[in-house]
C-alpha cells in the first residue's frame, strides 16, 4: 500500500534521509521509531508530496507521491507534526473548511471524535492550547474515513488520558482494516499499536522488525556463576553465544534463544552452579540501545 | 481550479487588514475631495501617493500571509493534506489578492463618485496644474483603473516572493524592499515632475510610473498604453510565483 524505495534527500550537515526503504501492507500498522531529528518527519513529508526525493521513490497505492499527491490525498488522512492551524478561524470553522476542502458532505466522524476527546470547538483556534489544537487536527485527519493514515507524532501534546483514548482509537481503526504509518519517539505507543517497527537513526533505516518477533526474541540473557574454575572453563568452551566470560567472578553470560533452551539446561546440569540469573531485556531498553549505538543488544543484532 | 473553502478562509483571515486599509483609503478620498482646504491637493497627495502607499502596505502584508507565512508556520500542511492541488492553492490566493484590490478600489471609487456628484471639482482648482473643465465621473474611473493596474502588479511581485520563499523573513524582506523602493521612488519622481529636475529620473525606478493620472486629466490616452506594462508584469510575476510554489520542496 505504502512503498518507500531507496528514498534519499540530503539537506546537508548530515540531515536528511538516506536510502530509506520500507513497505506498509494493506491493513498493517508500521511504527516509525527514532529520536528527534532522525528523519521521521522528512520521510512523511515525502509521502505527502511536500518534498521531492533526490533519488529513490515514494508511492502510495501505486501512485507517485510527488506527481499524484492530490489524487493520493483522497485516500489519506494526515496528522501533521506541527500544530499550527490556519489563521482567523474557530475550531468549528477549521473543521468545516477541512471538510469542504476534502469534498464536503456531512461529517459525523469528526463530530464523534470531538465528543470522544471532549473538545468544544466553538472557540478561536488562536486561544486554544496545544492539546486542543492537536485534538482538532486528529478530528481533521480522520474526517472522511480515509483508508490510509499517516500520523506524525500523534500523541505529543495530549495528556495521558487522551493518549490512551487515542491509542484505543487507532486500535479500532486497525480492526477496521486501515493502513497506518505512525511515527513516534514515544516507545509505549509504538509498542501498543504496531505490527512492525522501522527504526530510523541519523536518516538511515537501522532495521525493520516484527514487533511480536522482538518481544519473543528477547528476555534471554542468562548469567551463570560457577563453583569452581574447572566447571567455568569447561562450560566456557561450549558452543554457546557468550556475551561475557569473567574468570575472576567465575560467571558466564549467555544469550539463549528459546529454541535452544533445552540444550542449555542439559549442558549446565552437569556443573556445580553457585548462581543463576535471567536478565530480562525490555523492548524499551532494546530501542534505547539503538538510539545510542547500533550494534548488538539483548542477543539480537541488526546491521 | 478555484478552491472555494480556501477562498473563504483567506477572506476571513485577511478581513481586518483589508477592512482597515479600505476604510482609511475611502475616508481620505472623501476628505480630500470634499474639504475646501484639501481639494486642491486631491491629485498631488491622494491620487499621487495614497493610492499606491495604502494598497502597497496591504499587498506587502497580505501576499506574505497568503503563502509564505502559512508555509513558515506549517499551517499549509492542513490545506495540502486534502485533495487540493498546489496550483489550485496559488490560483485561489492570487484570485483573492487581485479581487480584494478590485474591491478596495471599487469602494473608494464609488465614494469619490458620490462626493464628486454632490460637489463637483473644477480642474482649475488643482494645485500645480493648468487644466480647465470639470472632473468627470469617467475621469475618476480611469484614474482608479490606472492605479488599480499598478497595484495589481505590485501585488503580483509580492505574491511571487511569497511563493518563492519558504520563510516569512525573506518573503517580507524582499517584498518590503520592493514596495519601499517603488513608493519612495514614486514620491521622489513626483517632486521631479513638480520642478525638481534632479529627481526626475527616479521615475525609472518604480512601477508606479505606469500609473498616469495626469494623462487622464489632460484627456490624452497615454494612460491606456501604460496599462499594458503593469498587466504584463503582473501576469509574469503571478505565473513565476505559481510555478515555483508548485515545484519547490515545502518544509512542512
Amino acid at each position: 500500500m505504502i512503498n518507500v524505495n531507496e528514498l534519499t534527500h540530503d539537506y546537508g550537515h548530515g540531515r536528511g534521509v538516506f536510502e530509506v526503504s520500507f513497505d506498509v501492507d494493506k491493513g498493517e500498522t508500521l511504527g516509525f521509531l527514532g529520536p528527534n531529528g532522525a528523519g521521521k518527519s522528512t520521510t512523511m513529508r515525502h509521502l505527502m508530496g511536500f518534498s521531492k526525493p533526490q533519488s529513490g521513490s515514494a508511492t502510495i497505492d501505486g501512485l507517485d507521491c510527488t506527481r499524484q499527491s492530490s489524487e493520493i490525498m483522497k485516500r489519506v488522512g494526515y496528522l501533521p507534526g506541527e500544530v499550527a492551524l490556519p489563521d482567523g478561524l474557530t475550531g468549528a470553522g477549521f473543521l468545516k473548511m477541512m471538510n469542504e476542502l476534502r469534498g464536503g458532505g456531512i461529517d459525523r466522524r469528526a463530530q464523534e471524535l470531538l465528543e470522544r476527546f471532549k473538545l468544544d470547538p466553538s472557540g478561536s483556534v488562536k486561544r486554544m492550547s496545544i492539546g486542543e489544537k492537536r485534538k482538532l487536527a486528529v478530528a481533521a485527519a480522520f474526517m472522511g474515513d480515509p483508508e490510509i493514515l499517516l500520523l506524525d507524532e500523534p500523541t505529543s501534546g495530549l495528556d495521558p488520558i487522551m493518549q490512551e483514548e487515542f491509542i484505543s482509537l487507532i486500535k479500532e481503526e486497525k480492526q477496521r482494516g486501515r493502513t497506518v504509518l505512525l511515527s513516534s519517539h514515544i516507545f509505549a505507543e509504538v509498542e501498543a499499536l504496531c505490527d512492525r517497527i522501522a527504526i530510523i537513526k541519523d536518516g538511515r533505516l537501522v532495521s525493520t522488525v516484527d514487533a511480536a518477533e522482538i518481544r519473543h526474541g528477547l528476555n534471554n540473557i542468562i548469567t551463570v556463576g560457577f563453583e569452581n574454575e574447572k566447571d567455568f572453563a569447561e562450560f566456557g568452551n561450549g558452543s554457546f553465544d557468550f556475551r561475557l566470560r569473567d574468570r575472576s567472578s567465575l560467571k558466564c553470560s549467555v544469550v539463549v534463544d528459546d529454541s535452544d533452551i533445552n540444550r542449555f539446561i542439559k549442558a549446565i546440569k552437569r556443573f556445580a552452579i553457585r548462581s543463576f540469573e535471567e536478565h530480562s531485556v525490555t523492548l524499551e531498553e532494546y530501542f534505547m540501545h539503538f538510539y545510542k549505538s547500533n550494534k548488538t543488544f539483548g542477543g539480537v543484532s541488526y546491521a | 481550479m478555484l478552491s472555494l473553502p480556501l477562498l473563504k478562509q483567506s477572506i476571513k483571515s485577511n478581513s481586518v487588514m483589508w477592512g482597515s486599509m479600505t476604510g482609511v483609503m475611502t475616508l481620505l478620498c472623501v476628505q480630500f475631495s470634499s474639504l475646501d482646504m484639501t481639494r486642491s491637493l486631491l491629485f498631488t497627495i491622494f491620487y499621487g501617493m495614497m493610492t499606491t502607499i495604502l494598497p502597497g502596505i496591504y499587498v506587502l502584508v497580505t501576499a506574505n500571509k497568503l503563502l509564505a507565512s502559512q508555509v513558515d508556520r506549517g499551517s499549509m500542511a492542513y490545506v495540502l493534506s486534502t485533495p487540493t492541488k498546489r496550483s489550485s492553492v496559488t490560483f485561489t490566493q492570487a484570485f483573492y489578492l487581485v479581487n480584494s484590490l478590485v474591491a478596495m478600489f471599487g469602494i473608494q471609487t464609488l465614494a469619490h463618485l458620490l462626493v464628486n456628484r454632490v460637489k463637483p471639482l473644477a480642474l482649475g482648482e488643482l494645485a500645480y496644474s493648468s487644466l480647465a473643465g470639470e472632473l468627470t465621473s469617467k475621469m475618476i474611473l480611469q484614474v482608479n483603473l490606472s492605479a488599480l493596474m499598478v497595484c495589481i502588479a505590485l501585488a503580483a511581485v509580492c505574491f511571487m516572493f511569497s511563493g518563492v520563499f519558504n520563510s516569512t523573513k525573506y518573503s517580507i524582506g524582499m517584498s518590503g524592499a520592493f514596495i519601499g523602493v517603488s513608493i519612495l521612488a514614486n514620491m521622489l519622481a513626483m517632486f521631479g515632475n513638480l520642478g525638481v529636475e534632479g529627481l526626475k529620473n527616479f521615475k525609472y525606478l518604480t512601477l508606479c510610473s505606469f500609473y498616469d493620472y495626469q494623462s487622464v486629466l489632460a484627456g490624452s490616452t497615454d494612460w491606456i498604453s501604460k496599462l499594458i506594462f503593469p498587466a504584463a508584469i503582473a501576469l509574469a510575476a503571478f505565473a513565476a510565483g505559481r510555478l515555483v510554489f508548485a515545484r519547490k520542496d515545502l518544509p512542512l
